[in-house]
């Protein structure tokens, strides 16, 4: 375990903040995009936002403890694409749980240990959401690579 | 011999004035002539390299694995169950393939290294005529992959940053892997 120095805070609140900012989008994402689900697919993703939720909580508590104040929600987030069927509702889904993925890699990248390692976890179970609602797995989650 | 007096006096004044000199210049004696040992081989890797040794060993193993999986099924193909799990199979693999692809690009070795990673070993991994295991269950092909991605996670704590996100990455894209593996009806 790495102990967090000074320099180290610097980096790795604005990391935290980033997560917890793409927390609070896909909980407002899912909120979209469950309003044109039905059945199973509905109850995944009340189940996902749940889970973003339960994310947004434990990194508030993370930016609390360092001593930082978290990043406040905002009253209404830009969804990146017309949401009208189901369809587009798990492509949406499917876009949130892609941001919250890149947005976990940059905790991968700090000098914790235990927080590259909470990053890397936290990528898998987003990775694998965005899996289920796209129906296909990626190479490189989170990555930009071709 | 009065010359010898002024002679002494000049070589004290060297030894004492020329590591003040070399002080002044910011270095000390011994670094003047210390240096990398020309005769005393390569430098020993780095630990980012030795990780990436082991983890490119591991991908290749998985591809292996795979490989014999999708050969063991490619003579029943004909049947419902196996060309169902050759249609999962198959993009799996190739996602493994550029795996070890990014892997292997971020391998660079000091010249006059053996490449433990590219030699005959690996060729034999990457050739589809090596033998592979009689029949690779996908249970086997599961269990690899979760192994897989809790031993990139594992490894990321020590490694730069920019390795660190590629072993995440590929952890993540094997955790959905054994995810795809769970699906019913794969055997």
């Amino acid at each position: 375990m790495t102990a967090t120095t000074a320099t180290g805070v610097e980096r790795t609140v604005p990391a935290l903040q980033a997560a917890l900012a793409a927390e609070n989008a896909a909980i407002f994402g899912y909120g979209v995009a469950g309003a044109h689900l039905t059945g199973s697919s509905l109850a995944a993703a009340e189940q996902d936002w749940t889970r973003h939720n339960e994310a947004r909580d434990t990194l508030v508590a993370m930016i609390r403890r360092l001593g930082a104040t978290p990043t406040a929600t905002q009253a209404f987030y830009q969804i990146p694409f017309r949401v009208h069927d189901a369809s587009s509702a798990m492509a949406l889904a499917a876009y949130l749980e892609d941001g919250v993925t890149k947005a976990y890699l940059g905790l991968v990248a700090v000098s914790d240990q235990r927080l590259r390692r909470f990053g890397a976890l936290a990528m898998q179970g987003t990775a694998q959401r965005a899996a289920f609602w796209r129906g296909s797995t990626q190479a490189f989650p989170g990555l930009s690579i071709p | 011999m009065p010359d010898i007096v002024p002679r002494r006096r000049i070589l004290l004044a060297s030894a004492t004035t020329l590591p003040l000199l070399l002080a002044i210049a910011g270095c000390r004696s011994s670094d003047v002539f210390a240096g990398p040992d020309p005769l005393a081989g390569p430098p020993p890797l780095g630990h980012d390299v030795l990780t990436l040794q082991i983890v490119i060993a591991a991908e290749e193993n998985l591809i292996h694995l795979y490989q014999g999986a999708i050969n063991g099924d490619s003579g029943t193909a004909t049947r419902e169950p196996q060309q169902a799990r050759l249609r999962v199979l198959r993009p799996l693999l190739a996602q493994h393939e550029q795996h070890l692809a990014q892997l292997r690009a971020r391998l660079i070795e000091p010249p006059g290294r053996t490449d433990q990673t590219t030699g005959p070993a690996a060729s034999a991994a990457g050739s589809s005529a090596s033998p592979g295991p009689a029949r690779v269950t996908t249970a086997q092909l599961r269990a690899a992959e979760r192994a897989s991605a809790a031993g990139l996670v594992q490894r990321l704590a020590t490694v730069k940053p920019a390795l660190a996100q590629l072993f995440a990455s590929i952890a993540a894209s094997d955790a959905t892997h054994a995810t795809a593996l769970a699906a019913k009806g794969l055997g």
